[in-house]
C-alpha cells in the first residue's frame, strides 16, 4: 500500500472514502438531477402561462376594444350624422328660401320694376357680388325674368355672406340666364375681360332638380369656372305649375371636410356618402377611399359588402361591421342623415384597434422579458450557488471521509506494526490507549492482547513439553539401544561351535518393547535359550524385561534345571512386583553334547520343531502360568531328543498376530507354511524369510507388536553329518 | 472394542465386544476401577471377544488380584480363540472359567 501525504492509498482507508464518496456523489447526483428537473418544469410552466397569458390578453383586450371601439364610433358617427345633416339643412333651408323668395317675386312681378343685373365684375373680385352669367348666344338683356330675379341680389350677398359653409348661390332660369353671386367674378371672364359662357341648363344641379322635381344635392362636380369640386343643393322653381328655374347653392366642401377629417389623426375616418353612394366628404389623400379628381362610387367598388353596408347606413344607424376593403380590413359604422338622406360613414383601420391589444402585448412580452431575463440570471446563480453549495459538501464529505477513514484506520496500521513487530520479536503484543477506540478495533486488539499472552504462554509450555518429549526420546531410544545391547546380536554366535547354529532377530514395533531373547552357553555343554514377552511396552516394559533377563541367566548360570529356573524367576519378580506386569518365557537348555533338550513353558507360545529330515511342527508343550503372575507357582518341565538337522523355532506373540488392513491375524497356520516353504534353510534364511512373509501379509498395516524370533538348528557331534544334512 | 455393562446390587457383568488389546485394555482397566470397590461378584461375558493381548491379560490378572480378596470373578462365554490365549499363557489355570 503506498502512502502519499500521510493518506494510505489502499486498504481500509481507500474503501471507506470510496463508500463516502460514492455515497456523495449518488447524493448530489440526486440533488443535481432533481434541481435541473424543477427547473425545467418551472421554465415549462413559465413558457405555458406566458402563452396562455399572451393569448387571454389578446383575446380580451380584443374584445374590449371591438366593444368599446363599436359603442364609440356608433356614438360620433350619430353625432356626427346628426351635426353633418343640421350643416346641410341649413343649406337646404336657404335653398328653399331663394326658392320662396324667386316663386314670390315672379309671382308678383307685375309689381317690380325690371333691374338691371351686372355682368361680372373683376374689380368686386373677392367680395360677394352679384352677376349674371349666359349661355352661349343667349341675350340676358331680353330675359323675361332676370330682372325680376334681378331683386334678389342683395339678399342672396347677404346668405352668402352669413354662412361660411356656402361658396356661392345662384338662380338659373329656363332662358339660360343665370343670376349667380359670389366671391370670384373674375374667373367668370376670359382674358379679353369678355364674359365666359355658362351652361346654365346643362349644370348637373339644374337638370338634377328638375329632373328630381324638388329638392336635390348633386354629387360632387367640378365647378364649372374653378374646376373645384362643389356639391350643389338645388331646387327647382316654378311659375304657375311651370318650372321657370332652378335655385342652388354651392357648397363649401372644404369646410365641411375639415369636420369630417376631425378625427384622422386617431385613424378614425368620416365620410359623407350620399344616397347614391358617392363620397361626398372626406378626408383628401388619406384614408380608406381615393378622393381626388373622381369622387368615388362606393356601389361601384365592386364589394357587395360595402355596398350593402352603403344602404343600410343610408337607412339607419349600423353596428360595427368589419369590412374588407383591398385586402386590408377596417371597421365601420354607418348613421343616416335624415334631412339631406344622405350617411355619415366612420371608418377604422383594424391595424388601428389593434394597436393597444398589440401595444398592451408587447409591454406585456416586455415586463416577461424582463421577468424572464431575472428568473434566468436568478437560475443562473441558483445554479452556480447549487454548484458551488455541492462542490462545499463534496469538499466538507472528502475531508470528513479521509478524517474519519484515518480514526478508522491509523489504530489499525498501529496495531498490525505492533503485532507484525511482536510476530518478529516475540514481544508480547502492548495494549495501548490509541486502541481504546470503543468499538470492534478494541475488541481487536483486546483479543490480540489475550492471543498474545495466551501465545505466549503456550509457546512456553510447548516448548517445555517439546523438550520433556526430546529428552524422553532420547533416553528411550537410549533405552532402546541398551536393550538391543543387552541381547546377543553378533552372528555368528558361536564361531567356534559347529554343533549348532543359533540365530535370533528382534524388531520392536515402537521404541522400547516387552519382547527379548537371549541365549549363552552354560557351560561348555549346555546352550540355554530364552524367548520371552513382556506385557505392556515402553519403559516400564523394558525395565521389567531388564529385570526378567538378568534374573533368568542369573538362575541359569547357577546349573538349575529350566523349571527351577522359572520357578526361582516368578518367585524374584512376585515378590517386587507392584504393578501387576508379567511376562511370558520359554526357555530352553540344549545339551549339546547329546542333543537332549529340556525345556519349560512359563505362558509363552508354542515352540515350533523340525525333526531332522521331517517338516516344521507345532509343539504343544506343557504350559505353566506366565511368570509374575502368581506367587508360588511351580513350573513343569520336558525334554525333546533332538537328532542332527533338527531346528528349534520359538518366536513371541508379534508373529501369529501381526495383524493385516482388514484386521486379519497372520497366525500360526501361516508361520508354519512359511516355514515349511524352507524346511532346510539355515537359521538366518529361516528368520527373514518368515519375517518377509509376515510383511507381505501386513503389507501397510502399522506393526503392532514386536516381533521376535529364535531359531536353533542342532548339528550334533558329527561335523560330517552337518554336512550330509546341508548337502542333503 | 464396546463394553456393556450392568450393576445389580454388588454383582456386576461387563459384556466385551472386539479385541482387547494394547489400545483397548486401558478403557477396560479404567471402567474396573470404577466398579470394583463396590462388588462382590464380577462376571465377564466374553461371548463377543475376539482375541486378547497380553496387556488385556493383564487387566484380567490385577482384576483377579482384587476380586479374589473381595469376591469372586468368573468368565463366562469364552470362545475357542480365547481360551486357547489362556491355555498358552496358564492363565486357564488362575482363573474361573465357566
Amino acid at each position: 500500500m503506498r502512502k502519499i501525504l500521510g493518506i494510505t492509498l489502499g486498504g481500509l482507508q481507500k474503501k471507506t472514502i470510496t463508500l463516502v464518496l460514492i455515497m456523495l456523489l449518488i447524493m448530489l447526483a440526486a440533488f443535481a438531477g432533481v434541481s435541473t428537473y424543477q427547473n425545467k418544469m418551472l421554465v415549462n410552466v413559465v413558457g405555458a402561462t406566458r402563452a396562455d397569458q399572451q393569448e387571454a390578453i389578446s383575446q380580451v383586450s380584443e374584445e374590449t376594444m371591438q366593444e368599446m371601439l363599436e359603442r364609440a364610433l356608433v356614438s360620433s358617427t350619430t353625432l356626427r350624422a346628426d351635426l353633418e345633416d343640421s350643416e346641410f339643412s341649413e343649406i337646404v333651408n336657404n335653398v328653399y328660401m331663394l326658392q320662396t323668395m324667386a316663386q314670390g317675386l315672379l309671382e308678383s312681378r307685375h309689381s317690380f320694376d325690371p333691374l338691371q343685373p351686372s355682368l361680372p365684375d373683376p374689380a368686386l373680385n373677392g367680395t360677394p357680388s352679384a352677376m349674371v352669367l349666359c349661355e352661349e348666344g343667349v341675350d340676358y338683356t331680353q330675359s323675361e325674368y332676370l330682372g325680376i330675379i334681378a331683386h334678389m341680389s342683395s339678399a342672396m350677398i347677404a346668405m352668402h355672406h352669413n354662412s361660411d359653409k356656402i361658396d356661392g348661390c345662384y338662380i338659373g332660369l329656363a332662358d339660360g340666364t343665370d343670376l349667380c353671386i359670389d366671391e370670384k367674378a373674375a374667373n367668370k371672364l376670359d382674358e379679353n375681360g369678355d364674359p365666359i359662357p355658362f351652361p346654365v341648363r346643362e349644370r348637373p344641379w339644374y337638370r338634377g332638380a328638375i329632373e328630381a322635381d324638388g329638392l336635390y344635392f348633386t354629387g360632387v362636380e367640378h365647378d364649372a369656372f374653378s374646376n373645384r369640386l362643389l356639391v350643389t343643393c338645388s331646387v327647382p322653381i316654378k311659375l304657375d305649375g311651370e318650372v321657370v328655374g332652378v335655385a342652388g347653392i354651392d357648397i363649401v366642401l372644404e369646410t365641411m371636410a375639415d369636420f369630417t377629417s376631425a378625427d384622422t389623426a386617431r385613424g378614425t375616418y368620416a365620410y359623407v356618402v350620399n344616397d347614391r353612394g358617392q363620397v361626398i366628404l372626406g378626408p383628401e389623400g388619406r384614408g380608406v377611399f381615393e378622393l381626388s379628381d373622381r369622387t368615388v362610387d362606393l356601389h361601384r367598388m365592386g364589394n357587395n359588402k360595402l355596398s350593402q353596408f352603403v344602404d343600410k347606413a343610408l337607412r339607419q344607424t349600423t353596428g360595427l361591421q368589419a369590412i374588407d376593403i383591398q385586402g386590408n380590413l377596417y371597421y365601420m359604422v354607418g348613421s343616416p342623415m335624415p334631412t339631406v338622406g344622405w350617411a355619415v360613414i366612420s371608418v377604422v383601420d383594424k391595424v388601428v384597434t389593434e394597436q393597444p391589444k398589440n401595444l398592451m402585448l408587447s409591454e406585456y412580452n416586455r415586463i416577461n422579458e424582463e421577468a424572464s431575463d431575472k428568473f434566468s440570471d436568478g437560475t443562473a446563480r441558483t445554479k452556480w450557488t447549487t454548484a458551488f453549495i455541492l462542490l462545499g459538501v463534496f469538499l466538507i464529505g472528502l475531508g470528513a471521509a479521509l478524517f474519519a477513514a484515518r480514526r478508522i484506520v491509523k489504530p489499525i496500521e498501529k496495531m498490525t506494526k505492533s503485532i507484525v513487530r511482536s510476530s518478529q520479536t516475540g514481544e508480547l503484543f502492548q495494549m495501548e490507549d490509541s486502541y481504546r477506540t470503543d468499538d470492534e478495533i478494541e475488541l481487536l486488539a483486546e483479543a490480540f492482547d489475550d492471543l498474545s499472552k495466551k501465545t505466549k504462554r503456550y509457546i512456553g509450555q510447548i516448548t517445555e513439553i517439546t523438550a520433556e518429549k526430546e529428552r524422553i526420546n532420547t533416553e528411550l531410544s537410549l533405552a532402546t539401544k541398551i536393550q538391543a545391547a543387552m541381547m546377543p546380536h553378533i552372528f555368528p554366535a558361536f564361531p567356534g561351535r559347529p554343533e549348532f547354529d543359533v540365530y535370533a532377530s528382534m524388531n520392536p514395533a515402537k521404541e522400547v518393547g516387552g519382547d527379548f531373547y537371549d541365549f549363552f552357553l552354560v557351560d561348555d555343554d549346555h546352550l540355554c535359550m530364552v524367548m520371552a514377552d513382556v506385557s505392556g511396552k515402553g519403559i516400564p516394559a523394558a525395565l521389567f524385561m531388564m529385570a526378567s533377563k538378568i534374573i533368568l541367566q542369573s538362575c541359569a548360570m547357577l546349573g538349575q534345571s529350566p523349571a527351577e529356573i522359572l520357578t526361582k524367576t516368578n518367585e524374584a519378580i512376585c515378590s517386587n512386583n507392584q504393578v501387576e506386569m508379567f511376562v511370558t518365557v520359554w526357555l530352553g537348555i540344549l545339551e549339546i553334547s547329546t542333543g537332549k533338550l529340556t525345556a519349560a513353558n512359563a505362558g509363552h507360545e508354542y515352540p515350533v520343531l523340525k525333526k531332522a529330515g521331517g517338516g516344521f511342527e507345532l509343539l504343544r508343550d506343557k504350559h505353566g502360568l506366565v511368570i509374575g503372575a502368581m506367587d508360588g507357582v511351580r513350573y513343569k518341565e520336558y525334554e525333546l531328543q533332538l537328532e542332527p538337522g533338527a531346528k528349534l523355532f520359538v518366536y513371541t506373540d508379534g508373529v501369529p498376530e501381526a495383524t493385516n488392513g482388514d484386521k486379519e491375524m497372520f497366525g500360526l497356520d501361516r508361520m508354519l507354511t512359511a516355514l515349511n516353504e524352507i524346511p532346510d534353510a539355515e537359521p538366518k534364511d529361516v528368520l527373514e524369510h518368515v519375517r518377509t512373509a509376515v510383511d507381505i501379509f501386513v503389507r501397510d498395516a502399522e506393526q503392532f507388536d514386536d516381533i521376535t524370533m529364535l531359531c536353533m538348528e542342532y548339528y550334533g557331534k558329527d561335523l560330517h553329518s552337518h554336512d550330509s544334512e546341508s548337502k542333503g | 472394542m464396546e463394553i456393556t455393562k450392568s450393576i445389580q446390587d454388588q454383582s456386576a457383568t461387563l459384556g466385551l465386544v472386539g479385541r482387547l488389546d494394547t489400545i483397548t485394555a486401558p478403557r477396560l482397566e479404567e471402567e474396573l476401577k470404577e466398579i470394583l470397590s463396590n462388588v462382590t461378584e464380577l462376571v465377564l461375558d466374553f461371548e463377543k471377544l475376539e482375541f486378547i493381548s497380553s496387556a488385556g491379560l493383564r487387566v484380567l490378572l490385577s482384576a483377579q488380584k482384587v476380586m479374589s480378596r473381595q469376591g469372586s470373578m468368573r468368565l463366562i462365554h469364552v470362545n475357542e480363540a480365547v481360551m486357547e490365549i489362556f491355555e498358552v499363557t496358564g492363565f486357564s489355570d488362575i482363573l474361573t472359567i465357566q
